[in-house]
Parts: structure tokens; C-alpha cells; sequence
């Protein structure tokens, strides 16, 4: 019984810093969706909360979705590499490894193929979070080789279409002609068709989209985490702007994401027949699993 | 009997117990100051610490916190009965490892990125690390050493810290009632009397009446738990 | 496919249990030591120059030895996709030679920070331009200042033992970093020897993923909010004395690794006639050369020692000094251009200016024990015109 990690034993509790305590009696861990989801936002105690982002940021909104989207919160385990998400991620109350540069999907694959041999029964979902720069540029070989090889997990790709942890440079993923660090003169080839890589390259559920609306990119999640469990890897490719690096007002930050929505990040959604019979399957068993 | 290792603070950059030489005891024994020593030494010695230098402390870890195997409620309750037998013994836990943000509270935790914080603030002169992982053990045992004046004991699961000024090892529930027992006896010796009483409860946690509570009430932690529409949150604890 | 094996402790397998002689590769002994092990996950990449150890490895997995096999997209991916499965708390073997090792070094460095318990073959081969597939274990001086425990096997027996012992000696809450076994690529990888092998009946009991001086990620274990291992330092909330310490502790933790090459492997050098003036220090291949110098010097009747180095990381400095005590001089033959092993000797040792730099031989050469034999002569005072090493 996996829960047993996250509860205090009994004499002890009075003892645990208030954040903790509280953790295991208002946080997710083994509660339905339904109650302590995205929709439930604010209500109860969530997985991530203080972390350093940049005010405004939108990657820590899109990251706080992500964990209050955990279809199995307390059998999941998250890796990132470096960047801005992994600071908001690593202060989240689910396991989270962190590597070498854009190791992600390499780890991953050994330790997905870890917990298969540890638990045979027993779904523990692997979720890498990174960058585009961690994804699609230093990571690419293993990204690709790992979707390649059919691993069974999760990848969800933050695309602020540039470096902006390390301040502001152009990466695989920005857009031809950004006027960037290391691209003075303007970037000289479009954005890496990362949605058409992960199809061809075999995964069973890709999704690109600006999340704007939170139930959507929730669904799209748990889609993804479901499809990875038992038919293949899953991809997600948000957007994620960059406020600072963009000079995108706090204010426009949700506007931009809008309107990104209407333009390169439109929303689109593949998924194998098998993938689509599976989630016919698990959102009509529970309608209100998949909103 | 000369000690390798002695309480610091040592200084800026400490050089490590295990580079100085010192290696861990046998099965059976213990350390004391970096010296391999009976149980029955090493457990004396830091019974005296703990009951004549200002405000003892223990830190347990996520391995005794948390009700994760069989075992762990056995060993927890030893280390509460420990505590209450200890002079005006406090509880700071180290529920985890991550350097966390945006800073610990001081006075109701101790992180293994910085654990000088924790002792600086509440002017600890000795401690009990147990249930802490030990490569976490190594590093604050070390940092501890380094800028603080508080006496290190480790009762560990495993085979014990070099760094630590009193290392007890393979520590299972009936070791950490046997030291218990010795404490008792080195109180008595020194005729501190003292009726056994637990340590105040986390200072983090709320005083309020939890009947009726409300999300006003918990000040700035407010934005990390709010009812629901309606709720009147009744039923803690 | 499960196998019916019997358990045991490393110090049965190892020290009591019967065993039975048998003539092959070191690729081959290596793998038998992996089939041993209960190794619960090996990955593997082909780079040239691969030596066969990991299509060995993945015949015993088809046989069922080991749960799960596959092959990388090439060494960064294997070594990383390692720490990945480490943090599961699994047990695990992969292999690489020059060129792929460093590929995957970045990976590799930084598995002693992480603490990732693993066993690592290094079948040595040129790494310098231009591109050479013979032997030379140049590479391992890039492993030297890792923090990695390394082994250094002499011949197909070595790398059996040696094999089988850095299982253990990784898991070790104490230790609980990688182990490297290197042994020269060709010399002792593809040619055979007589190995005295335990049954293959017999097999190192497996792992518990909670004695361990870290929390395994495995969502069974507390703490419920842990990471392995992001950035310790962002400079507002955390100090920098916690990477000093960190560091210290990875250091620690590989000299505490220096009791247990005692324990499974008889310490970490072997000293043969310890009167001598003269000593012949070497390591893997380098060693069984002078051996045989040191045998051909007893054939002559001269007096040279012979001290063979097993373990170069942790490095023992104090057993050297003290084997080295009364020597006047110490040659040290390489299978490398830079000398690694001697500069390391030399700062161990008082008095470095007893240390013949060489003979070195590399990218491929054989090493003649003549060429040995010329040093313990003109060290003896029998033979004056120098000879470059």
C-alpha cells in the first residue's frame, strides 16, 4: 500500500511542521479527482505551491496544472532537467529527479523499466517535465530514442520557445527571425516540428496546445499519463511563454496565451485507435474522471 | 583518550571525519569522538550531553516520521519515550531533503541544506539525529560540526557517522529504550530530578481552538489552505 | 524465465564457494560474473570499440540471468537511462570502451554525486585522434578524479572476482557509489585465460533498495517531497558549504569502499618478494608483464619485488608507501602515454625520485617483458646506456 510513505505515524503528527501535517489531511494523495482536481483549485492543499518563478510566470501556472492533474499522485515521479520549471517543480510534494542536461527521457526510460520489474502490478507513472531547449535540442537524441523504443511515460514539453532560465537565448524551438542571444541577427529556420516528430516517431497520444483553459489541459494530461501506462509514450507540447525574455506584460500574459492559441499553438490532439478506445473506456466509466 | 572528533565550531571549511582518519565502528561498538568505543561509553557520554548542555533537541527523519513499514511506530514511540525522559527536550523534525523555498521555519524545522539555521536559532548545544538518511545524516552532522557548538549524537539504523561526536549503530526500537535506560541512570547520577513529560507539540501548528477555526486564522499560510464555498473546516485532528 | 538459483552472500561466493576451471575470453568472464550477480537490469550500446561483454550480457539475459536488457541510442542515453533505474532501486551492469566511455561521461561523473550504485565494465582502447580501436587505458585517467571506485582487473580471473566484488562492495550503505572494473581491451578481453568459476547455480542475493543512504524514488519510501538531486544552491534560499560537504561525502564514501577491497579481495595491492631494491609496480595488463619480469628476474637470480595494483580508486597510498619503504627504485610499466599510474605513485610516496617513468607502451603496442627487464637492469646497475622509455 503506497499511501503508507505519506502518513505520519500517528504519535509523531503533533511533532511535523503545519505543511506537512496539512499535506496528508487536505492534499490529493489517495482522493478522487473529482474532489481535489484543477477544478477544485485553492480548495484544498495542493501539490505545488511556493516556489521562486517569475511573477507572471506562466510555466508555473501550466505546472501547477500538471500536478493537480495527477490521476495517482502518490505513485507518480517526475524528472526534469535544467531550466525554470524544474525550480517550481522541485518544491512539489511528488518525487522529482533531476540529472544531467536534457537526460530526461534517458532516465526515464531506466526507470520506468525499473518499477516494472519492482512492481509488475502496479501502475507508477513517470512524467518528464522539460524545456524545449532540454527537450528538443540537448535532449533530442534521447527525447527521440525513447519515444523510438516505445517507453511507457509521459513527456510534457514546456515550450517558452527560448532559454530562459540561462537568459534569454534561441533554442530549436523559437520562432524564424526571434532577434535572440546567440541569434543577433535573427534566428534563421522555424520552430522544430516537435508534434510531428513525436507521431512519427511512435507515440500513442500527442497534444499541442496553449493551456488556457485548465480543464482542457487537464484532460489532456490524464490522457497522456493513462496512454502511457500500458499503450506507449504520450507527449504534450504547452506553451508556455516567457514573460521576461519576451517582454510580455504581467497583465498580457493570459492574452497572449489566448492568442497563441488562435495562431501556432492552436489546439490539436492525436492519439492511435487504441488510445482513443482506452479513454472511451475510462471517461465513460466515470464521467466525471476526464471533465 | 584523545577525540578526533570534538564539538565545533571547527570552522569556515571543514575538514572531513573520515579524511581525518576516523572510520566507523564494528557491529557491537560505537564512536566517540571519532574513537571506537563500548555502547555503554558512547551512550553515557551522550546521556551527559544531553542532560547538562542547553536546550537538547531531537532531530528525527522521514524514517521514523512517517508510518512507511511495520517497524517504524515501534521505533517512533521509543524515541518519544526517550524524549520525555529528557530535561526540557524539544522535537524539531527533518521531514525532508529538498532545499526548500522560499526558507525553513526555524523553530519547527531543520533541512539538511543549512542545519546551523535551525541549531544558531534555537541555541542547541546538543542534539539526536535519528531516522535521517545517512548521506543527509553525513552532510549536516558535517555543517553542524562545522559553524555550531552543538553536540552531535547519531543513532543510526545503518553502521553509524563518523562526524557525529556520539555514533550509535544498528539502532532499532529496544536500542533507543536502552539508552533510555542509561539516560535515566546518568540523571539520577547527576541528581537532576525530573518527572518524564513529552516535548511541546511543533510551534507551526495553530493553538486555536479547532472547533472554530477559519481560514483568517491561519494568517499567512492562508493562500495554502482554504475551506470550501460553505465549509466550516471542523474536523482536524 | 525465472531460474532456480541459490542466494548468497558475497563472501561464500566469493571465498568458499566451489569452483571449477574453465579457459575463456575476459569478455566472457566478465559476463559470467554479471550472470552471478542476480543483475537486475543491464543496457548496452555497440559503440566501436565495443569489446563483447554487453552481446555476452544480452545472451544470459535471452537465458534469463537478468530481468531486463536493452540497447541504448548510445553512451550519454545508456549512462543516464543507469541513474535513472538506479533511483528505483534496482541492480545494474552496463560496459563501455574508450571513446563511448567518454561519450557517456558527463553521465558518468556525476554518478557518485547522485549516489547511484552500479557496476561499470571499462574495457580499455584508445581514445586519441586519430580514431585507433587497440588497447590503451589512457581513458582511465579520466575516471581517476570522478569519485568512482575503480578496479583494475590484470587478467580474465581478475575481472571474474572483480566483477562479482563491486556488486557488493556498490551497495554498501556506506559506499552506495559506482564501481568501475577495468581491464585492457584485446589483452585480456579477447583472449582467453584459465578462470576458476563458481557455479552458475550459485548467485549474489539481491538487492534491498532500502538499505540505502538515500531514499529510493519509488514511491515507497519517505520522504513524499524529495528530489534527487536538483541544483542544492539557488543563492537566496540555500548555502554553499551543503556542495562542499556533499562533495567531501562522495570522497569519504569511496575510501570507505577500501574496507571491503580488503574483505572480498584480499586488499588492493599484492606484494611479492617485499625485500627487494628493486620493484616492478604495475596494473591490470601492465601487471601480468611484470609478473612475468619479476619471474624471469627469480630465473635469473636477481632480486625484484613485484607489486600489483588492484585498486586505483581508492587509491592506497599507505600500502604503497609501506611495500615501497626500503625500495631504491620502482619501475612502473604503462599501457599509456601519460603515465597516470606512476604520477600517482610518485605523490604517495616521500621520495618520487626512486620512480622509472615506464616503459610505456600505447595506442596498441604490446609490452615485452624485455622492455621491463632493461629497466630492472640498469636499476641492478648490470646494463648503463639509457633507454627511453
Amino acid at each position: 500500500m503506497s499511501l503508507r510513505y505519506m502518513i505520519p505515524v500517528s504519535k509523531f503528527k503533533k511533532y511535523l511542521p503545519k505543511d506537512y501535517v496539512e499535506l496528508v489531511d487536505y492534499g490529493p494523495f489517495g482522493k478522487d479527482y473529482s474532489d481535489v482536481g484543477v477544478k477544485n483549485m485553492g480548495t484544498y492543499k495542493e501539490l505545488v505551491e511556493e516556489h521562486p518563478m517569475c511573477s507572471g510566470c506562466w510555466m508555473a501556472y501550466y505546472i501547477k496544472i500538471i500536478f493537480a492533474s495527477l490521476p495517482n499522485p502518490e505513485d507518480t515521479v517526475t524528472i526534469g532537467t535544467a531550466g525554470c520549471g524544474r525550480l517550481a517543480i522541485s518544491q512539489a510534494a511528488v518525487p522529482f529527479i533531476y540529472g544531467n542536461y536534457g537526460d530526461q527521457n534517458a532516465m526515464a526510460s531506466g526507470i520506468t523499466r525499473a518499477f516494472r520489474l519492482r512492481f509488475p502490478d502496479r501502475h507508477k507513472d513517470v512524467i518528464t517535465i522539460a524545456g524545449d531547449g532540454g527537450m528538443m535540442d540537448i535532449g533530442f537524441s534521447m527525447t527521440m530514442h525513447a519515444w523510438f523504443r516505445r517507453e511507457r511515460f509521459t513527456t510534457i514539453m514546456l515550450d517558452n520557445e527560448v532559454y530562459g532560465n540561462t537568459g534569454g537565448q534561441e533554442s530549436g524551438m523559437s520562432m524564424e527571425g526571434a532577434i535572440l542571444k546567440m541569434s543577433p541577427t535573427g534566428k534563421k529556420f522555424g520552430k522544430m516540428p516537435a508534434m510531428q516528430l513525436a507521431i512519427t516517431a511512435g507515440c500513442v497520444y500527442v497534444v499541442k496546445m496553449s493551456p488556457t483553459n485548465i480543464n482542457k489541459a487537464s484532460k489532456a494530461i490524464r490522457r497522456a499519463i493513462f496512454a502511457a501506462r500500458t499503450l506507449g509514450p504520450t507527449f504534450i507540447h504547452a506553451y508556455t511563454s516567457c514573460n521576461i525574455e519576451y517582454s510580455i506584460p504581467t497583465n498580457d500574459v493570459f492574452r497572449d496565451a489566448k492568442e497563441m492559441e488562435k495562431g501556432r499553438f492552436a489546439f490539436e490532439e492525436y492519439m492511435t485507435p487504441e488510445a482513443k478506445e482506452l479513454f472511451a473506456q475510462i471517461e465513460s466509466k466515470n464521467k466525471r474522471e476526464v471533465s | 583518550m584523545s577525540k578526533k572528533i570534538t564539538v565545533g565550531p571547527v570552522g569556515y571549511m571543514p575538514q572531513s571525519a573520515p579524511s581525518m582518519g576516523v572510520e566507523l565502528s564494528p557491529k557491537g561498538q560505537a564512536l566517540l569522538y571519532g574513537n571506537i568505543v563500548t555502547e555503554e561509553e558512547a551512550m553515557r557520554d551522550a546521556a551527559k550531553a544531553l542532560l547538562t548542555m542547553a536546550n537538547p533537541t531531537i532531530f528525527p527523519g522521514p524514517q521514523v516520521l512517517w508510518d512507511w513499514k511495520d517497524d517504524v511506530a515501534e521505533k517512533s514511540a521509543a524515541i518519544l519515550d526517550l524524549a520525555a525522559e529528557i530535561p526540557n527536550c524539544r522535537i524539531i523534525p527533518m521531514p525532508d531533503y529538498r532545499p526548500k523555498y522560499p526558507k525553513i521555519d526555524a523553530e519547527a524545522e531543520i533541512n539538511p541544506n543549512h542545519p546551523n539555521l535551525t541549531i544558531l536559532h534555537n541555541k542547541i548545544k546538543a542534539a539526536i539525529f535519528i531516522g535521517v538518511h545517512c548521506h543527509y545524516a553525513n552532510l549536516s552532522l558535517r555543517m553542524i560540526r562545522a559553524g555550531t557548538d552543538c553536540y552531535t549524537i547519531a543513532m543510526c539504523a545503518f553502521m553509524g557517522h563518523e562526524e557525529a561526536m556520539a555514533s550509535i549503530r544498528d539502532v532499532h526500537a529496544e536500542d533507543v529504550l536502552r539508552f533510555k535506560d542509561i539516560l535515566v541512570q546518568v540523571r539520577n547520577e547527576l541528581g537532576i530530578e525530573w518527572t518524564a513529560k513529552m516535548p511541546p507539540e511543533n510551534p507551526s501548528l495553530p493553538k486555536e481552538d479547532w472547533g472554530t477555526l477559519t481560514p483568517a486564522d491561519y494568517g499567512e499560510y492562508r493562500s495554502l489552505l482554504m475551506s470550501k464555498k460553505g465549509e466550516h473546516i471542523a474536523d482536524v485532528e | 524465465m525465472s531460474l532456480n538459483k541459490t542466494l548468497v552472500d558475497m563472501d561464500y561466493l566469493l571465498k568458499e564457494a566451489p569452483r571449477e576451471k574453465h579457459f575463456i575470453t575476459g569478455a566472457q568472464a566478465m559476463a559470467e560474473a554479471v550472470k552471478r550477480a542476480s543483475v537486475d537490469m543491464a543496457i548496452a550500446y555497440p559503440i566501436t570499440p565495443q569489446s563483447e561483454v554487453m552481446h555476452l550480457v544480452g545472451d544470459i539475459f535471452a537465458q534469463g540471468h537478468i530481468k531486463e536488457y536493452y540497447r541504448a541510442e548510445e553512451e550519454l542515453g545508456t549512462m543516464s537511462a543507469i541513474a535513472g533505474a538506479a533511483r528505483a532501486g534496482v541492480r545494474l551492469f552496463t560496459a563501455t570502451s574508450g571513446p563511448g566511455l567518454l561519450r557517456g561521461l558527463e553521465a558518468i561523473v556525476s554518478w557518485p554525486g547522485h549516489r547511484v550504485p552500479c557496476v561499470l565494465g571499462v574495457l580499455t582502447r584508445v581514445v586519441n585522434a586519430p580514431l585507433s580501436i587497440q588497447p590503451d587505458n589512457i581513458e582511465m585517467a579520466y575516471l581517476l578524479h570522478s569519485g568512482i571506485v575503480l578496479l583494475h582487473a590484470e587478467n580474465q580471473q581478475d575481472t571474474f572476482d572483480m566483477t562479482l566484488a563491486a556488486f557488493a562492495i556498490t551497495e554498501k550503505v556506506d559506499v552506495y557509489i559506482p564501481v568501475a572494473v577495468a581491464t585492457e581491451g584485446f589483452f585480456v578481453t579477447h583472449a582467453k585465460g584459465y578462470v576458476d568459476m563458481t557455479s552458475e547455480e550459485l548467485a549474489f542475493n539481491e538487492p534491498d533498495p532500502y538499505a540505502a543512504p538515500v531514499p529510493a524514488m519509488d514511491n515507497e519510501v519517505p520522504p513524499a517531497r524529495i528530489q534527487r538531486d536538483a541544483p542544492v544552491q539557488k543563492s537566496n534560499f540555500m548555502s554553499y558549504l551543503i556542495h562542499s560537504v556533499w562533495q567531501q561525502e562522495i570522497w569519504d564514501s569511496n575510501k570507505r569502499a577500501m574496507k571491503y577491497i580488503y574483505q572480498y579481495l584480499g586488499g588492493p595491492i599484492e606484494v611479492q618478494n617485499p625485500e627487494a631494491d628493486v620493484f616492478v609496480l604495475a596494473s591490470g595488463c601492465a601487471a601480468a608483464q611484470a609478473r612475468e619480469a619479476h619471474r624471469y628476474a627469480q630465473e635469473e637470480g636477481l632480486s625484484v619485488g613485484f607489486i600489483k595494483v588492484k585498486a586505483i580508486r581508492p587509491f592506497p597510498k599507505e600500502e604503497i608507501r609501506t611495500a615501497l619503504k626500503n625500495a631504491t627504485t620502482v619501475i612502473i610499466p604503462e599501457h599509456n602515454i601519460i603515465g597516470w599510474l606512476a604520477a600517482e605513485v610518485k605523490a604517495a610516496i616521500p621520495n618520487s625520485g626512486i620512480v622509472v617513468d615506464g616503459p610505456r607502451v600505447y595506442g596498441g603496442m604490446t609490452l615485452p617483458v624485455e622492455l621491463i627487464m632493461e629497466q630492472v637492469y640498469m636499476a641492478l646497475g648490470m646494463k648503463s646506456e639509457t633507454l627511453q622509455a
